[in-house]
């Protein structure tokens, strides 16, 4: 039976920042990207890095979606992993390096000043 | 590629933490102020200078010269990268279940290309002894490498003899980068014989750079992806290459050879076309009195960074190939962004012996480490 967490108050986590919480023995990190809530695991699958205590930062792109042309893309939406450098797409769980690779993204609530999240 | 989470856990019971687990290479972050105070007029000066000029990752105007420029983007890894003491080097390795580890520099892997011969001699010296008095004596479990200057072997050859017989140092290090003639020319004789004297193996150790000998004229490629995948294991093969075409196994039977940071899969590769061009041209190394790859064998080898296939029963297969559960030594290059984790090479499906042995116990041998 999935359960409701609260982890954070809106105001400890502005738009553009992240934060890490711990539910029970889990690591979760919250991201605010845009007023859009997120929770991934705090754990890298390649070598089980703290995940989330990595930068936010866009990433470089090429392919249909830029034209075929280099560009920087996803700003503010990849956390690259302290460890390895392996960077991940927060708003989809992809991994930039490896596609078929996905985080466990945990769904979440916003309840007034609350954010929650749901197990 | 394959997620590696799994259990630390092994069929006979061994745990991270509960082996004996020996770190070949790990590295620690030069003091060039501290260093100031061990270094001989005038070089004491230059150093006090250097530590005034603000420094990037492997990267000090006049010290760690590697002329590689990157495109600077944003992100990547915001982790520490650099250690700058014995405690703190004693808590992270903690946390990775490390007992002993050996010591090699940051900004001194590029000393071999260090312009003035007077200078990259007073670097090795002056580091020698901070490392000694800052690290290896205020932890004893951290074992020193004793880093020569290429530039002067004679000069090399009297610091190992002013350290030979202190125990806190367990290695002669051999910088490769940009190592210029290659480390078999004869040139390089004091330095084998003072090693051998002192009872100490010698251990190349390279780290990317841009520079022009060879492999090193790396301006060929565009990214980092392409420089960093050679650089290593490019300098370790023409070394490896020179001390067998130059029979310096065979002059100096009893010195131990160690390679670190090039990953292992290259070795299989490089003894079998040696033993190949062997068959047809053992007469310019009459000296050899065996294949090629009978004294490679001998050769002990760092595991970082070590190879990730798909399929993990790969890289047992690879160490087979080259005897290598019998010489390859786990090390991690703490803290250096391509680290690896012990926990990976532990859970590699190696026999219970053969993990034992590449996770402590060839290292232990090979620097006559205790337990």
């Amino acid at each position: 039976m999935p359960r409701e967490y609260v982890v954070a108050r809106t105001s400890e986590i502005p738009e553009g920042s992240h934060r890490i919480v711990r539910v029970g023995r889990r690591e979760i990190g919250v991201f605010n990207m845009g007023g859009v809530w997120h929770a991934i695991p705090n754990l890298c699958p390649h070598q089980r890095g703290p995940l989330c205590e990595g930068a936010i930062s866009g990433t470089l792109g090429y392919g249909p979606d830029t034209d075929w042309k280099l560009d920087w893309v996803h700003e503010g939406e990849i956390v690259t992993c302290p460890w390895h450098a392996l960077e991940w797409h927060v708003p989809s769980g992809r991994c930039l390096a490896f596609p078929d690779m996905r985080l466990r993204k945990f769904p979440t609530r916003v309840d007034g000043a609350e954010v929650r999240v749901i197990l | 590629m394959a997620p590696i989470v799994q259990e630390q856990q092994s069929p006979e019971q061994d745990t991270l933490e509960s082996l004996f687990v020996v770190d070949a290479d790990v590295h620690i972050h030069e003091d060039p102020a501290g260093m100031a105070d061990y270094a001989p007029s005038p070089w004491d000066v230059a150093l006090r200078e250097i530590a005034k000029v603000p420094e990037r990752y492997l990267d000090l105007p006049g010290m760690s010269p590697r002329a590689e420029y990157r495109v600077p983007w944003p992100g990547g890894s915001n982790r520490k990268q650099t250690v700058d003491s014995a405690s703190e080097m004693r808590s992270g390795l903690n946390d990775l279940n490390v007992d002993r580890a050996v010591l090699f520099p940051d900004h001194l892997l590029a000393l071999a290309m260090v312009r003035d011969p007077r200078f990259a001699v007073a670097l090795a010296q002056s580091y020698n002894a901070w490392l000694r008095d800052h690290w290896l004596l205020a932890e004893p479990t951290l074992k020193g490498s004793l880093v020569i200057a290429p530039q002067d072997p004679v000069a090399s050859a009297e610091d190992i003899r002013r350290h030979a017989g202190e125990p806190e140092f367990v290695c002669v290090y051999l910088p490769a980068s940009g190592v210029r003639p290659l480390y078999g020319h004869h040139v390089y004789e004091p330095v084998y014989e003072a090693a051998a004297e002192a009872g100490l193996p010698v251990v190349m150790h390279s780290v990317e750079a841009v520079y022009p000998t060879f492999p090193f004229q790396l301006e060929v490629f565009q990214t980092s992806l392409a420089q960093h995948a050679v650089a290593h294991p490019f300098s370790m093969m023409a070394n490896m290459i020179s001390l067998l075409e130059t029979g310096v196994p065979v002059r100096y039977p009893d010195l131990g050879i160690g390679i670190m940071e090039a990953g292992i899969s290259w070795v299989p590769f490089m003894l079998n076309r040696l033993d190949k061009e062997y068959t047809e041209r053992r007469r310019e190394v009459p000296f050899l009195q065996e294949r090629p790859s009978h004294y490679i064998k001998r050769w002990y080898f760092g595991t970082q960074p070590i190879e990730e296939p798909e399929n993990r029963g790969d890289i047992v297969k690879l160490f087979e190939l080259f005897d290598g559960a019998e010489r390859s030594m786990f090390a991690s290059d703490w803290p250096h962004h391509d680290f690896d984790h012990p926990q990976y090479v532990f859970g590699l499906p190696f026999s219970p012996s053969d993990r034992r042995a590449i996770m402590g116990g060839n290292a232990a041998r090979f620097f006559r480490l205790e337990a």
